[in-house]
Formats: C-alpha cells, sequence, structure tokens
C-alpha cells in the first residue's frame, strides 16, 4: 500500500471526496493540509491505496501526492489551478 | 518536539512577547496587538468614522500585510487568488467586526486580556469556542462559499500596495487623517517600532499559519491539536510577561478597553468564533491571507474596516461602560445573518 494526500480547494470538496473513498472502501481521513505541502489551511484527505484513486477525486481537487518519506518528500501526480 | 508545533509556538511566543513590549511603549492596556481595534482605528484614522478616541492608523496591521507578502515572496508562496464568494465574504466580515466590538477585541486581544488577567475575556472564550462548534457544525452540513481561482499579480498586489501609501501618506501628511488626542486611539507605541514588530509577526505567522479559529477548529475536526499550542503560547507568554511588569491583575472590574457584561462579552465573541470558521479563519488569519496575494481576504480585510465603520457610525460598539443597545439588536442580527448565509451557501455532500 502506498500512502497519498489529496489537497483541494474547498473544505467541503475535501469532505465530498473522502465520502466517495470511504464508499470505494479505501483507508481515508480527513486531516489539516500539512505545512510542508501547503500555505493554505485547508482540509487534505490522507488515504492508502495500491495506486492514486484519481478517478474518485471532486472536480475541486487542488492536487494530489504520493507520501515519498514520513517526513515531507511528495511526488506530485495531479494539479488542477 | 514536532517541526510544526516549533513554528507555531515559536510565533505564539513572539506575538505574546511582542504584545507585552508595545503595550510598555504606548499601545493601549491589553491591547499590544488587536486586529479589529486595529482596523477601526485605522478606519476612523482615514475619517470613515468619526469616534474621535479611536483613530489613528495603526503601524502594526500594515507591518503584518508587508511581512507576510515580504515573506511569502521569498518563499514563492505569494500567490494571487480569489474569487470565492467575496461579497458574501465582506458581510461576513461585517458581522465579525460588530461581535468583536461588542466584546471589545478580536479573539488575538481575547488572548492578550486572559494574559492580562482579564476575566471578561475567558468569558468571550467560552463563547468564541462556542461559535467554532456551530461553525464546524455548518461545515460538516455541506456549508461552502466555493473555491478561489488564480488572479493576475495587480489583484495580489492590490491591498498591500494600498496599505504601504497609506503609511506613508499618514508619516508624511498627518494633516490628511484624524488622530485621537485622548482614548485608546491616542495611545501608541513609536511608529518605527510598531512597523517593525508588525513585519516580523506578519512573517512569522505567514510560516506558521497561525490562526486562532484554527487550533480549535481544527481539535474538534480532526483531533489534530497542532495550532492549539500557539494559542496557548500567547497565553502564557503574557501571564508570565505581565507578571514580571506588574501588569496582571485577576478581576472582572476595571479592565482596560473592556466592559463586564457576560453575556454579550459570550455572545459577541461566539458571533466572531462562528462567522470566522465559515470565513474559513479569524481576522488576524485574514490579515496574513491578504498579505500572500489572496484577494479574497482582502476583500474580507475591507469588510472589517466598512464593519469598524458601521459600528461607530450607528452605536453598534461596546465601550467600558458596556454594550449599547444598538450593538445588542446588531449581534442578534448577526446571527439571523450568519444562519441564512449558511442555509444559501450549503450543497449535498
Amino acid at each position: 500500500m502506498t500512502s497519498y494526500i489529496a489537497t483541494f480547494h474547498t473544505h467541503f470538496s475535501a469532505m465530498r471526496t473522502h465520502r466517495t473513498m470511504a464508499a470505494e472502501g479505501v483507508s481515508a481521513r480527513l486531516s489539516p493540509v500539512p505545512r510542508s505541502l501547503s500555505a493554505s489551511c485547508g482540509t487534505c484527505v490522507m488515504y492508502e491505496a495500491s495506486e492514486a484513486r484519481l478517478d474518485l477525486m471532486d472536480k475541486d481537487v487542488e492536487r494530489v501526492v504520493e507520501c515519498l518519506t514520513p517526513n515531507g518528500g511528495y511526488l506530485e501526480l495531479l494539479r488542477n489551478d | 518536539m514536532k517541526k510544526r508545533n516549533f513554528w507555531v509556538i515559536l510565533t505564539g511566543v513572539v506575538i505574546g512577547v511582542a504584545a507585552i513590549v508595545l503595550t510598555a511603549l504606548g499601545n493601549p492596556g491589553n491591547m499590544g496587538f488587536c486586529i479589529a481595534c486595529f482596523i477601526r482605528d485605522t478606519s476612523g484614522a482615514m475619517k470613515l468614522h468619526t469616534a474621535a478616541a479611536v483613530q489613528y492608523v495603526r503601524p502594526e496591521i500594515i507591518g503584518m500585510i508587508l511581512g507576510a507578502m515580504i515573506v511569502s515572496m521569498l518563499t514563492k508562496e505569494f500567490k494571487p487568488r480569489g474569487g470565492s464568494s467575496p461579497m458574501t465574504r465582506f458581510v461576513l466580515a461585517v458581522v465579525v467586526m460588530v461581535g468583536a466590538l461588542m466584546f471589545l477585541g478580536c479573539p488575538l486581544r481575547m488572548m492578550l486580556r486572559i494574559g492580562g488577567g482579564d476575566l471578561n475575556a475567558l468569558v468571550g472564550l467560552v463563547g468564541f469556542i462556542a461559535g467554532i462548534f456551530v461553525g464546524t457544525l455548518w461545515l460538516r452540513g455541506g456549508f461552502t462559499l466555493k473555491r478561489a481561482y488564480a488572479q493576475s499579480m495587480t489583484e495580489g498586489l492590490m491591498l498591500p500596495i494600498i496599505v504601504a501609501v497609506l503609511m506613508v501618506l499618514s508619516a508624511l501628511l498627518p494633516s490628511l487623517f484624524a488622530f485621537s488626542e485622548s482614548g485608546p486611539g491616542a495611545a501608541h507605541a513609536p511608529l518605527l517600532i510598531a512597523l517593525g514588530i508588525g513585519l516580523v509577526v506578519g512573517g512569522l505567522c505567514q510560516r506558521a499559519r497561525f490562526c486562532t479559529v484554527a487550533g480549535n477548529r481544527d481539535a474538534m475536526m480532526f483531533k489534530d491539536f497542532s495550532m492549539l499550542w500557539g494559542f496557548l503560547a500567547v497565553i502564557v507568554t503574557t501571564i508570565v510577561g505581565n507578571l514580571i511588569l506588574g501588569k496582571f491583575h485577576l478581576s472582572f472590574a476595571d479592565q482596560p478597553v473592556a466592559h463586564t457584561d457576560g453575556l454579550w462579552n459570550f455572545l459577541g465573541m461566539a458571533l466572531v468564533g462562528w462567522g470566522s470558521v465559515l470565513l474559513g479563519g479569524c481576522p488576524l488569519r485574514q490579515v496574513i491571507l491578504a498579505g500572500e496575494g489572496n484577494s479574497d481576504a482582502a476583500i474580507t480585510v475591507t469588510g472589517f474596516v466598512f464593519g469598524a465603520a458601521i459600528c461607530h457610525n450607528f452605536g453598534l460598539a461596546s465601550s467600558g461602560n458596556g454594550p449599547t443597545v444598538n450593538g445588542m439588536i446588531a449581534v442578534v442580527a448577526g446571527f439571523v445573518i450568519l444562519v441564512l448565509i449558511g442555509l444559501f451557501n450549503r450543497e449535498r455532500i
């Protein structure tokens, strides 16, 4: 399993994605966005899956990254400015 | 200690020390920093209201906006964004200012008042937390102000440029402005020191994402207590500082720029807490975001300026003698407005 973080343009969008993931059986939780990832103080979805599951993202997703190390190494998989 | 907690705690300690220093150098009691009061004073200095006791261009606020701008540019985090329900944010900002001037302070000043021994601020804190809790219920229920979009550099720089021009004009052509000769507006630290401290605090708040609302909101919604450490750091630092300087007075009565009406202290801060959750951050955070190029936050700061003006022009703001009837009506109206904005900005999750 790989750890991913998805950030969103709105808190609502994060909640919606979290709910979709839960319905699909993906292990996910809502959390404040890590400072190492963004200066914004929004909500992210941290999840673990065998693939990034970009198909489950709400339209207002901002970024999806794969966590390379526990302390903040990221590989960007999707960006939607 | 986790690195993210270190920055938050450092920022909280620096804010506490800065507040003690600014008060020692002339700012009003327990008002080393107050986003609401300082924006209100600046609004008065520009003659948007004519309350003679609260008119002064506060360099701290200008410094914070410019400090956040400079640091975010250095770290490549200056990102002009906007378009997330700007007019709704403007109205929310007015409502938050009505609540803050009912209590006589923003959440930051509430913390500084607690640090000075003002027990009325503890009542305000209970209201603030209650308001944040109600706000989180709206977030869980699908409240959204919709997303922001990338904007031009000009849009992002607009407010920082305006406040920089305001600072220069007020220093070089003071006759253009109104400055209090007595009252809280006449009590202020030297300009350059206040500006410098504002710059440092603004920069640190940008690095730490310091927010008085986020700490409580994140604890309630995600069991994440990182930002609460900063909240506690401000209070502990100011308690220690005030004890050292002999300015810690534990009481309800006779506190500087405060009143003792518990119900309206509670309701005022509840309004601030609820409104700030809907805005996505406390007044301090809005000031910092405006410095990072967020034009929605800039509109919110503009709403604070407008809100402060109507609070004084229509007798809504409290004084040391207590709240006004007009202010009570406005706070109740504020709660109604928050419910309506909440209802009309919900989506199905």
